[in-house]
């Protein structure tokens, strides 16, 4: 990626405009063949390499032009930033959004505090894991083509997820403001279009006023649900120049949008259908969106005694609450009504599908169940990238935020409840308990098979971490495919001790995302521990790079199955579905010969490194020494050799 | 990705496993005579355990692997199910695994050790 350099003395515009009138002068004057004979004797050339442009700049009178300046628009926008409270923003330099940066180190002394990342994709995916945990966007800036063509996966996972993002990126408005080279390759006339897609709003503002109240309008579209990313063209000029009319600017007042509540007769409704059901049971997905969401949905599964399932895009339900039901989904099978909040792939945790020759689908509910929705996700969809999933029939499909819309809900559900429903409900919450403590217990037990192995199994090395943080003031951040041991085996209370997966399912996120999360986490002093592949972990080890600049305290577990596993297990089945050899099948979907040492990668990003581990017996000390260098500040990789799952 | 979503369905997938694995498997007296040591071998070769783990502990595919560690499952069940498997499991003819390989997973598997108790292990009951 090219970056402007910077002139001292004079403004570099100006000096590309002089350089342009010299070029210009040049250009008509007579060629000078290097074959041709001299008409004349020659001056002897003291030096060849300086051509007229360099000639012009060094023997020209300077121009009139401004050289200094008391104010920029850079200065202005970092004050927006300001008033909304963004905390940080996660960057990767450039020249495009340089007038931006400069404001914020000197202007603004460095608020949003600078978060200098190595790649775009980091800082857009810690952006995502730091809204998770704290509750409101961070900022993110780079480069208006390059850099946002670097930022888009990373956009589209937070885009899946719900999340809110503010993505500024930098342009030249102006075709005549943009030097020769990299200015004309960095520039566009609507550079926002590659992510519209999977952004909420985007705009180019055209002015100092236009940018305030479209970066304010920008917060606002991010952050009410169903809540998304967001883009800004930053334009160079509005950040680099001269403010022209300060006393016309103003910041807008923001005030947060109060989340939509379900209508309340359908409210009444879903209560009516929840109470007279025999075997309720409620789905969830991204229903918590702020910390009093968990305790919402605890309410109303209380209020009913009956089973939820959660499918852990957010911190929704304790993972030891006696109605939690999360590893029993059969009982999606015999529920009569089913509530369903805020749930991305509702259709997939309905259906059975076969992943087959013919791939077929059947219904995972029992004929005339009932189907209640209640969420804010199908208010705002987009046509080409196909997350809205496959359509789900439903019977009453509120309109509303779940959590905003809980309390009157249980409420409703609890004033129909008379003593025969009561006693009723309290006879099926005993069951679920019971079921539930089952369901642990089974856990604990198929825990054990393999418990000394090496590879070491996953569930071990969930164990052991476990064993070591549960006293700390904890929080998971992530997990790597399919890794569901810490919803197994642990004790989730808290709401800022789980925060979801990346949402598109774009490899690359848990590593940046869990460092963002864990970002938000530090000013808490809370303990924050990510699982996450080999392979996602390679799309972006330069983040632990960040995470030691900026001393971001986390515990990362790599689960080293070397390899692409899931890929890998796709190829076995292509394989015997023909008949043929599945023994190569590791051929380009494996991590091996070279093994990659990531303690060794992570000791050159300049944080503590263990492993890798492939004997469980080392596992406990390793980790001992790693939540020591956590405890200290520091970012701690532990290279854990797992069996694939 | 949802991390729990896929995998959560393990106990009704186990559950539909060994109905359809006790369906096949009418009557059954011992099992055929497996080389379990070339059961291991091919474990690993034909890639058993990347769904269902080097010790057959389990694991997930696009759904639930089940644990094979000392199946209880009869062995005209387990071949049916390698054979014409239920859900998303690949079938494997025998261009892949003759009868007689089967065989030998089969010991192999029923040689893992299976689960042992949780209380056994202090950090399993934190």
């Amino acid at each position: 990626m090219s970056k402007r350099r910077s002139s001292s003395g004079s403004s570099r515009r100006n000096f590309l405009k002089s350089a342009g009138l010299v070029s210009a002068a040049a250009a008509v004057a007579p060629p000078v063949a290097v074959t041709a004979a001299p008409a004349a004797p020659q001056p002897e050339l003291k030096a060849a390499v300086p051509g007229p442009t360099q000639t012009a700049v060094e023997t020209l009178s300077p121009s009139n032009d401004p050289v200094n300046q008391t104010s920029s628009g850079g200065d202005f926008m970092a004050d927006v930033l300001n008033s909304l409270g963004i905390e940080y923003m996660a960057i990767n330099c450039a020249s495009s959004y340089r007038g931006l940066h400069e404001a914020v180190i000197n202007h603004s002394n460095n608020k949003p505090e600078i978060i200098t990342c190595v790649h775009e994709d980091i800082a857009v995916h810690m952006a995502q894991g730091y809204a998770k945990i704290e509750g409101k966007p961070m900022a993110m800036a780079c480069h208006g083509v390059v850099g946002l063509q670097h930022a888009t996966m990373a956009m589209y996972n937070a885009w899946c997820d719900r999340v809110p993002v503010l993505v500024f990126g930098g342009n030249i408005m102006e075709a005549d403001k943009r030097g020769p080279g990299a200015e004309w390759l960095h520039a566009g006339v609507d550079i926002g279009q590659i992510v519209r897609e999977f952004t909420k709003w985007d705009d180019q503002p055209a002015s100092l006023t236009h940018f305030a109240e479209s970066t304010v309008r920008a917060y606002k579209i991010a952050t009410t649900p169903p809540m998304g990313p967001v883009f800004i063209a930053l334009d160079a000029e509005l950040q680099e120049n001269p403010i022209p009319d300060a006393e016309n600017l103003r910041v807008p007042k923001f005030a947060p949008v109060i989340p939509p509540q379900g209508d309340s007769g359908a409210i009444a409704e879903a209560a009516k259908m929840l109470v007279e059901a025999q075997n309720p049971i409620i789905l969830c997905d991204r229903a918590a969106r702020t910390p009093a969401g968990m305790a919402n949905l605890v309410a109303l599964a209380e209020a009913l005694q009956c089973g939820v399932i959660d499918n852990a895009g957010r911190m929704n339900f304790p993972s030891r609450h006696p109605l939690n039901q999360s590893f029993r989904r059969a009982m999606i099978g015999q529920a009569d009504v089913i509530l369903a909040l805020e749930m991305n792939d509702l259709w997939g945790t309905l259906t059975h599908f076969s992943d087959r020759i013919v791939r077929r689908s059947s219904p995972g509910t029992k004929p005339g169940a009932k189907l209640i929705t209640l969420g804010s996700r199908d208010l705002f969809l987009k046509s080409n990238y196909q997350d809205f999933g496959r359509w789900q029939d439903t019977d009453l499909d509120i309109a509303g935020d779940a959590e905003a819309s809980l309390p009157a809900l249980t409420e409703a559900v609890k004033r129909l409840t008379d003593d025969g429903r009561k006693a009723a409900f309290e006879a099926r919450g005993k069951k679920l308990a019971a079921a539930h403590l089952a369901m642990v217990e089974q856990s604990k037990t198929d825990a054990t098979i393999g418990w000394d192995a090496s590879p070491i199994s996953t569930a071990r090395m969930c164990a052991e971490v476990y064993a070591q943080i549960k006293d700390e003031d904890w929080s998971v951040v992530g997990t790597s495919i399919k890794l569901t041991w810490p919803h197994r085996l642990w004790n989730f209370t808290k709401p800022y001790q789980w925060n979801g997966g990346s949402g598109g399912a774009g490899i690359g996120y848990n590593l940046p995302a869990s460092l963002g999360a864990a970002l938000a986490n530090k000013k808490y002093g809370r303990f924050t521990v990510s699982f996450g592949g080999d392979g996602d972990f390679m799309f972006n080890p330069g983040a632990l790079w960040t995470a030691a600049h900026h001393k971001i305290p986390i515990l990362y577990i790599v689960q080293n199955n070397r390899a692409y596993h899931q890929e890998y297990m796709y190829l076995v089945a292509m394989a015997a579905r023909h008949g043929r050899d599945v023994s190569k099948m590791d051929i380009g979907t494996t991590l091996k010969d070279p093994n990659i040492d990531y303690a060794t990668v992570a000791r050159g990003m300049g944080a503590y490194g263990e492993g890798p581990i492939s004997d469980p017996k080392d596992l406990a000390p390793a980790l001992t020494r790693a939540i020591a260098a956590v405890k200290s500040g520091q970012p701690a990789v532990v290279d854990v050799v797992t069996d694939p799952r | 990705m949802n991390p729990i979503k896929h995998i959560a369905r393990i106990v009704s997938a186990v559950a539909v496993f060994s109905v359809a694995a006790l369906a096949v498997a009418q009557a059954q007296d011992a099992p055929p005579p497996g080389d379990a040591a070339n059961g291991k071998r091919l474990f690993i070769a034909e890639g058993c355990f990347t769904c269902h783990g080097r010790v057959g502990q389990g694991g997930a595919y696009n759904g639930p692997a089940p644990i094979l560690a000392n199946t209880a499952l009869p062995f005209d069940g387990f071949k049916g199910q390698i054979r014409n498997p239920v859900n998303d499991m690949p079938a494997f003819t025998s261009a892949n695994l003759s009868d007689k390989d089967i065989a030998d997973i089969y010991a192999f598997v029923r040689s893992l050790p299976g689960p042992r108790s949780a209380k056994d292990i202090a950090i399993l009951n934190n």
